[in-house]
C-alpha cells in the first residue's frame, strides 16, 4: 500500500520527528512510504531516514536558499484551516493552509497519517476521498487548551482512526463520541540500539530529557542528595539541555553535589550514553508517552520513574523491569534508587528484564500493529463501500452539528460573562 | 580555507541568462500554483561537497584503543590501500598524519584500529577515509560513539606515559579526537571548595610521590608581578600510595589579585628536585571537561576588594583557579 505522513517539520529535532521516522522507515520494507514535511529550515534531516522513504516539503523556510517562501505576503497572513488554538499556530499561515489543501486535494496514497492535532484537523476537512484518514496524537488531549478540544471534536468525526500512544489517552479520545472512528492506542517505537546493552556494573544513574520544568530534575538532584550521603560512590549524568539549566547548576551547586551530579549537556545519539549507566532515572510530572523510558530499557537498564500521567505506568511494571513511585517526592525517589543500588543482582536482572520486554516497542512490531489497523480500515472502506459513505456523511453532519453546538455554548458564555 | 570555497555559491549573471525559461506569468499569485520543490529537483552542488556521507562508530578499550567501523557505501572496492586518516589540526609536520589500514571487517564494513601503543601529539586530530579510489580522503561523520570502557577509567598506576584519546563529534558535525601524551599525569578526582580554599584529590601516574611533594599554583597574568614570589602559592601535598590531596587555601590567591578575571594554573611536584607536571581531568568519556565539570565560585574578601575564586577546567582539561574582580561576570 501507498502511505503518505503529513508532519510539521521533517528537519527538525523532535520525539514526534524520531518516531515519525522510524515508522516510516520500517514500513517502507513493504510499502510505498512518503513523508511530507509542510515546513523545511534546512537540507538534510537530523534523523536518519534510510532509503526507502521519500521525503519532501510544501513549504521552503531555507532563509540563505534560492527558495526561500518565508517572506511571500500570504505566509504573513494567518492561518484560516490551523485551529487557532494549536501551539504550532504562529508558523502557519494563509500559503501553508493552500498549500497543505492542495496536497490533500491531489494526494494518491491509500492511507495518509497525520502527526499533530493542527495537520489532522487539515486532514479530516480536506483530503479526497478515497484514502484512509488517520490522526496521530503524539500529546495527550488533556492537555490541550479547550479551544482546541472543540476544534478536534469539530473536525475528528471526519477521520477514520485516530491513535494515541498510550491507553490512558485513548480513553480520553473515546470520550469525545467520535461515533465511526477507531480509537486505538499504538506506542511509540524505538530500534533496538546498535551497541551491547549496559552490564549493570558501573556506578552511574543516568537522567536524558530537556531540562524544562515539566521534567523535575530538581526532584530528582534533591533525591540524589539523599542517594549520595548513602552511597558516595555513586553518582548521576542527566543529559540534555533547556532553560532550566542555570537554576539546576545553581540548586547542585548549593547542595554541595558538583562531584556527584553532573549536567552533560545534549547529546545523540542517546543509546552509547544510556549504556553507560547503569540504572535511568525518570523524574517528570507528565510524560505524554515516556520515550527515554524505552529507550533506556532497550539498553537494558532498569528505569526507576514517577508514576505521572500517561505513558510510565504503561512500560514499566513495577519491580520487574523497574520502579513507578509518586510524582514530586524525592525521598521516594532516593529510596527506589537505593534498592537498586545496593541490591546488585536485583538490578541486573531487572536490567534484563527491561531488555526482554522492550522488545514490543521494536518498529517491526509497531509498523506491525500500525499494518494491521490501516488493512482493516482500508477492508472496511472497500467491503461496506455505502458504509463508508455514511461514516463520512455522519462525520460531516456531526462535525456541523458539534460546530454549531460549542458555538451556542460559546456565545451563551459569551454573554454570561460580558 | 582554500581559494575555491570562496566562490559565490551562485555564478555571476551572464547573458546566457536571458535565454533561461522564466516562470510563466499568471493573474494568480505566482505562489498558488508553483509546485513545492522536490528534493528530487537535485541539492545544490555547492552545499554538498561529498556525494555519499561517511559514518564510523567508534569502540574505545580501557587500554586507551579505538576501533573504528565505517559502513561503505555498497560500490566500494576494497582497496588494499584504503585508510583512516587521523591529521592534527594546525600540524604540518611527518608525525601530523597517521594513516591506518582500513580493511574488511564482513557485513559490508570497514575496520581500522587504533592501538593504545601509538603514540598521537596533544590535540586535536580530524579524522579522514581515504578509500584508495584516489579521490581526496572524505571528512568522517561520527556514528554511534562506545566509550563505556572509559567512564571510569584506571590505568596501572605504574605507567610510564599516559595516552588520552576521546573521540567527538564537532560543532560542525564532523568525528575528531581528542588526544593527550602525558608521563608523568596528576589526574585530578573530587573537588572540595568552601570559602577558605579548595581541596583536590587525585592519583599521580608514571611517577610516585616522594619527600617534598608540593601542589603548586602559578599566576598566568601578564607581566609578571616585581615579586616573583607573588605569582606562585606552593603547598604540601597529602600521599598515599598513588593518591594524593592537597588544601590550596583562597587568602593568598585573593591577596595578589591586581584586576579584572586572574587565572591560576596548578600543578605538582611529584618530589622536591622533579619536574613539575600539569594537573588535569583526562580519564573519562568527556571530551571538554569545563561546562560539565563546574564548581561554585565563592566571595573572598582581599584587600583591594571582595573577589570571586573557584576551581575550573581550561580547555584543555587543565585544572585552574580563577580569581574575578567584583565588577566580572560570574562563569
Amino acid at each position: 500500500m501507498h502511505i503518505s505522513f503529513l508532519i510539521h517539520n521533517a528537519y527538525g529535532i523532535g520525539g514526534t520527528i524520531r518516531t515519525t521516522f522510524n515508522l516510516a522507515r520500517t514500513l517502507a520494507e513493504r510499502h510505498d512510504v512518503e513523508i511530507v514535511s509542510v515546513l523545511r529550515h534546512r537540507d538534510t534531516p537530523v534523523f536518519d531516514l534510510g532509503p526507502g522513504v521519500a521525503l519532501r516539503h510544501l513549504v521552503d523556510m531555507r532563509e540563505d536558499g534560492p527558495g526561500y517562501e518565508g517572506d511571500d505576503p500570504a505566509h504573513r497572513r494567518p492561518a484560516k484551516v490551523f485551529p487557532a488554538a494549536e501551539n504550532r499556530f504562529a508558523q502557519y499561515s494563509e500559503l501553508t493552509d493552500r498549500r497543505i489543501a492542495q496536497h490533500l486535494r491531489r494526494i494518491e496514497a491509500d492511507v495518509v497519517v497525520g502527526t499533530r492535532p493542527g495537520l489532522n484537523v487539515h486532514i479530516a476537512k480536506q483530503a479526497r476521498r478515497g484514502p484512509v484518514r488517520i490522526g496521530q496524537e503524539h500529546l495527550t488531549l488533556d492537555t490541550h487548551p479547550r479551544e482546541l478540544k472543540l476544534a478536534l471534536r469539530g473536525a475528528y468525526p471526519r477521520l477514520d482512526a485516530v491513535t494515541t500512544v498510550t491507553e490512558a489517552d485513548a480513553r480520553a479520545y473515546r470520550t469525545l463520541r467520535l461515533p465511526g472512528v477507531r480509537v486505538e492506542a499504538v506506542p511509540n517505537s524505538v530500534p533496538a540500539p546498535g551497541l551491547l546493552p549496559a552490564d549493570g556494573s558501573g556506578k552511574w544513574v543516568v537522567a536524558a530529557g530537556r531540562l524544562a520544568r515539566v521534567k523535575r530534575y530538581d526532584v530528582l538532584i534533591r533525591a540524589f542528595a539523599q542517594v549520595a550521603e548513602q552511597r558516595p560512590d555513586w553518582r548521576l549524568r542527566i543529559y540534555g539541555g533547556g532553560a532550566e539549566k542555570a537554576g539546576l547548576r545553581a540548586l547542585i551547586d548549593e547542595l554541595g553535589l558538583y562531584n556527584h551530579v553532573f549536567l552533560m549537556g545534549p547529546a545523540n545519539p542517546l543509546e552509547p550514553e544510556w549504556a553507560k549507566g547503569s540504572i535511568a532515572a525518570v523524574s517528570s510530572s507528565l510524560e505524554s508517552f515516556g520515550m527515554t523510558i524505552v529507550e533506556a530499557m532497550r539498553c537494558g537498564l532498569p528505569v526507576v520513574a514517577t508514576d505521572c500521567p500517561h505513558g510510565p505506568g504503561e512500560i514499566i511494571e513495577d519491580g520487574v523491569d523497574g520502579r513507578l513511585v509518586p510524582v514530586g517526592k524525592p525521598a521516594a525517589l532516593a529510596a527506589a534508587l537505593l534498592d537498586l543500588i545496593n541490591d546488585d543482582e536485583a538490578r541486573k536482572r531487572m536490567g534484563r528484564a527491561a531488555l526482554a520486554a522492550s522488545v514490543r516497542f521494536d518498529p517491526a512490531m509497531v509498523a506491525g500493529r500500525y499494518e494491521s489497523l490501516f488493512d482493516e480500515l482500508l477492508a472496511r472502506r472497500r467491503g461496506h463501500r455505502l458504509r463508508g459513505t455514511w461514516h463520512r456523511t455522519r462525520g460531516a453532519l456531526l462535525s456541523g452539528a458539534y460546530a454549531t453546538k460549542d458555538a451556542a455554548q460559546s456565545a451563551v458564555r459569551g454573554v454570561r460573562t460580558a | 580555507m582554500t581559494a575555491s570555497t570562496q566562490l559565490p555559491a551562485t555564478p555571476p549573471a551572464t547573458p546566457a541568462e536571458s535565454t533561461t525559461p522564466t516562470t510563466p506569468t499568471t493573474k494568480e499569485h505566482p505562489a498558488i500554483d508553483q509546485e513545492p520543490q522536490a528534493p528530487a529537483a537535485g541539492p545544490d552542488p555547492a552545499r554538498r561537497p561529498d556525494p555519499v556521507e561517511l559514518r564510523a562508530d567508534c569502540i574505545a578499550d580501557s587500554a586507551g584503543g579505538l576501533t573504528f567501523d565505517l559502513s561503505a557505501p555498497e560500490d566500494t572496492p576494497a582497496s588494499w590501500n584504503a585508510a583512516l586518516v587521523l591529521r592534527l589540526r594546525g600540524g604540518d609536520g611527518a608525525d601530523d598524519e597517521i594513516r591506518l589500514p582500513l580493511g574488511p571487517n564482513g557485513s559490508g564494513r570497514l575496520r581500522a584500529v587504533l592501538p593504545s601503543t601509538v603514540a598521537l601529539a596533544e590535540g586535536r586530530w580530524n579524522a579522514y577515509a581515504d578509500l584508495g579510489d584516489g579521490r581526496n580522503p572524505q571528512r568522517l561523520r561520527p556514528g554511534v560513539n562506545d566509550l563505556r570502557s572509559l567512564v571510569d577509567r584506571r590505568p596501572l598506576a605504574g605507567i610510564g606515559r599516559l595516552g588520552v584519546r576521546i573521540p567527538y563529534a564537532t560543532k560542525y558535525g564532523n568525528l575528531a579526537l581528542r588526544s593527550w601524551l602525558r608521563g608523568p599525569h596528576a589526574e585530578a578526582g573530587d573537588i572540595v571548595v568552601t570559602p577558605d580554599g579548595m581541596t583536590v584529590s587525585g592519583r599521580l601516574y608514571g611517577a610516585s610521590p616522594a619527600a617534598g611533594a608540593e601542589a603548586e599554583a602559578r599566576a598566568r597574568r601578564k607581566p609578571p608581578s616585581t615579586d616573583a614570589g607573588r605569582d606562585r602559592v606552593t603547598v604540601p601535598l597529602t600521599v598515599e600510595g598513588q593518591h594524593f590531596r592537597f588544601t590550596l587555601p583562597y587568602e593568598e590567591l585573593a591577596g595578589s589579585w591586581r584586576r579584572g578575571s586572574e587565572p591560576w594554573d596548578l600543578w605538582l611536584r611529584p618530589a622536591a628536585d622533579a619536574r613539575p607536571v600539569r594537573i588535569a581531568r583526562l580519564l573519562d568519556d568527556v571530551a571538554d571537561k569545563k561546562q560539565v565539570f563546574s564548581y561554585p565560585a565563592l566571595p573572598v574578601r582581599a584587600a583591594a576588594a571582595q573577589v570571586r575564586v573557584g576551581p575550573y577546567y581550561t580547555l584543555d582539561n587543565d585544572l585552574a583557579v580563577r580569581v574575578a574582580g567584583p565588577e566580572e561576570p560570574g562563569e
